[in-house]
């Protein structure tokens, strides 16, 4: 572990370009620059200047310090090499952002990533299999994780990008599983009775219904992204399509009905009141 | 009330062997099953009808999908049905619903139907119906919306599929862009003109850029919605400011035009692009 991620992820990268060229039926035209990859990272990743980007593994500090200067995003990186780390502070003086990076010595399996709103990763897969679990309990909902030619392995990205090489875009999920008592839309849907959503969860992908007046009505459409989460209930000849936000034990929104000149809007919230088994 | 209980019964039977004997039956058995109105909503919903939307609908039963799109989402259109009863009942309806003045419902084949007026069309037939349609549908306006519920277009793939309660899909008719495409670009090394070799299935293309003097490049993420188009280059003419280039834009006919992006965050510059059909690809 005495070599640094940065520069195994650097040699990995350069074996993959060579044996990729050798097979793929449309010619690569040419050995992408890493530069050119740093900026589709920050671009899925929908990098703005209210994030914080960590890049696990940070080498010579070019991401951190691109989602600096080209974003206006302040970030940190997380290098095992103390060499790369003194030398990402120069390049950040260098480039005019020091005040807005910060690069530490440290593990990615280890470090403290709590504060990230962005990760982004080009590590080996048998460490971007290490992190997959770390990543999806330690960091916030609604995180954005980039992986870079090597995605999770269970996990499935909430999209990917080809340009040249793959990227793989990871919303961090709010944990949902479990079971809320519903308040609202008022009548026709919830009146007078007790209304209890069931959610299970698997990563990002949610299904689940809702029981009340003696009967159950499945949950359509059902997605999360984050702490963003929507379905549609459809009860006679009405359905009611929800739109919230996760906020722990809560999640509130907006529930439409209706279309067009007739669309019906109201706030809907629910309560957990037992969480996942 | 019985009259439509037997009905309703006599129908369910008739789907089921029609199903089986969809080949027999065709063209002019396809079953009146009424669709549920949430899934009729959800259709309207997907196709973003709206007030000026002309709506066919083929195969229009009771005229539920038509009243609907007028009454609720303000569109006007027609239904076409084989069953002079039906059609009866569609007017009955419409006239009921307040909106006889926007829909029209006419006893007529579909095989013989004009629906090149049409910018949304809904449909509820049979498989082997909707694959007889396929080709007119493919050669309507790029941009036109297609809904349907439970059955499919063979291969062409719906843009869009939700389920609420059934599954209700929409295609969008996309624009034909097989071929070789000549791409004139501003880029910083100096104005370029770049071929574009594009590969179409239905909505689905991918290509290949041709410069003279340098191996073939991809052209990645590739996406054709009707008649809108996006994709990435990689412009690497000059290796010391390499960049990627997002385009977007519109095809008409031979010709399609719009805006690029070349680079991201505060080094992202914006440009103007066209690029006109100039035939097969060789």
């Amino acid at each position: 572990m005495r070599a640094s991620y940065f520069a195994t992820a650097v040699w990995l990268g350069l074996l993959c370009v060579q044996a990729s060229a050798a097979t793929l039926d449309v010619p690569t035209p040419y050995i992408p620059s890493t530069r050119m990859n740093v900026d589709e990272m920050l671009r899925v990743g929908g990098v703005t200047p209210a994030d914080i980007v960590y890049d696990l593994g940070s080498g010579d500090g070019r991401v951190v310090i691109a989602a600096a200067k080209d974003y206006g995003a302040r970030g940190v990186g997380i290098e095992l090499d103390p060499a790369l780390v003194k030398l990402s502070n120069e390049n950040a003086r260098a480039a005019g952002v020091a005040d807005r990076v910060l690069f530490r010595v440290g593990d990615v399996l280890t470090a403290d990533i709590k504060d990230a709103t962005v990760v982004t990763m080009y590590l080996l897969t048998s460490l971007v299999a290490r992190l997959e679990n770390r990543l999806l309990n330690e960091l916030k909902p609604g995180t954005r994780i980039v992986a870079h030619d090597y995605g999770f392995e269970k996990w499935k990205p909430d999209r990917e990008v080809k340009i040249s090489k793959t990227y793989y875009l990871y919303v961090v999920p709010a944990r949902v599983a479990g079971q809320w008592r519903m308040e609202g839309p008022q009548p026709p849907l919830t009146r007078g009775r007790e209304f209890v959503l069931s959610i299970e969860q698997q990563y990002q992908h949610i299904r689940g219904g809702v029981t009340g007046g003696g009967g159950f009505l499945p949950a359509f459409e059902a997605r999360l992204s984050g702490e963003r989460i929507y379905f549609v209930l459809a009860e006679n000849d009405v359905s009611y399509r929800f739109e919230g936000e996760v906020r722990g034990d809560v999640m509130e929104g907006v529930v439409r009905s209706g279309y067009g000149p007739k669309l019906s809007e109201q706030h809907w919230r629910a309560q957990r009141v037992k969480p996942a088994p | 009330m019985i009259k439509n209980t037997f009905f309703r019964f006599f129908s369910v039977v008739t789907l089921v062997l029609a199903a089986t004997t969809a080949r027999a039956q065709w063209p002019y058995e396809v079953p009146f099953v009424p669709s549920p109105q949430v899934v009729v909503d959800e259709m309207l919903r997907l196709a973003n009808v709206t007030k000026d939307d002309f709506v066919m609908d083929l195969g229009s039963g009771d005229g539920r999908i038509l009243i609907t799109a007028a009454r609720k989402f303000g569109a006007r259109g027609i239904g076409v049905d084989l069953d002079e009863n039906l059609i009866a009942q569609s007017d009955e309806n419409a006239r009921t619903a307040n909106v006889a003045d926007r829909v029209q419902f006419l006893r007529q084949d579909l095989f013989k139907t004009d629906f090149s007026k049409a910018s949304v069309i809904t449909m509820y037939l049979l498989p082997g119906v909707n694959m007889r349609l396929r080709p007119s549908l493919l050669a309507l306006k790029a941009g036109t919306r297609i809904v349907a519920h439970d059955f499919d277009l063979g291969d062409w793939q719906p843009d869009v599929k939700v389920t609420i309660r059934k599954n209700v899909m929409l295609w969008i008719v996309p624009a034909k862009m097989q071929g070789r495409w000549r791409l004139q670009l501003p880029l910083p090394a100096g104005a370029q003109t770049w071929d574009m070799d594009i590969r179409q299935k239905h909505q689905e293309i991918d290509g290949v850029v041709r410069v003279a003097g340098r191996p073939p490049a991809g052209l990645w993420q590739a996406s054709l919605r009707g008649d809108r188009v996006s994709f990435v280059l990689v412009d690497n003419t000059d290796r010391e400011s390499e960049a990627n280039m997002y385009f977007a834009g519109v095809v008409r006919g031979d010709v399609m035009e719009g805006e690029f992006r070349r680079g991201v965050g505060n080094a992202e510059t914006r440009h103007q692009w066209r690029a006109t059909w100039v035939g097969a690809a060789p």
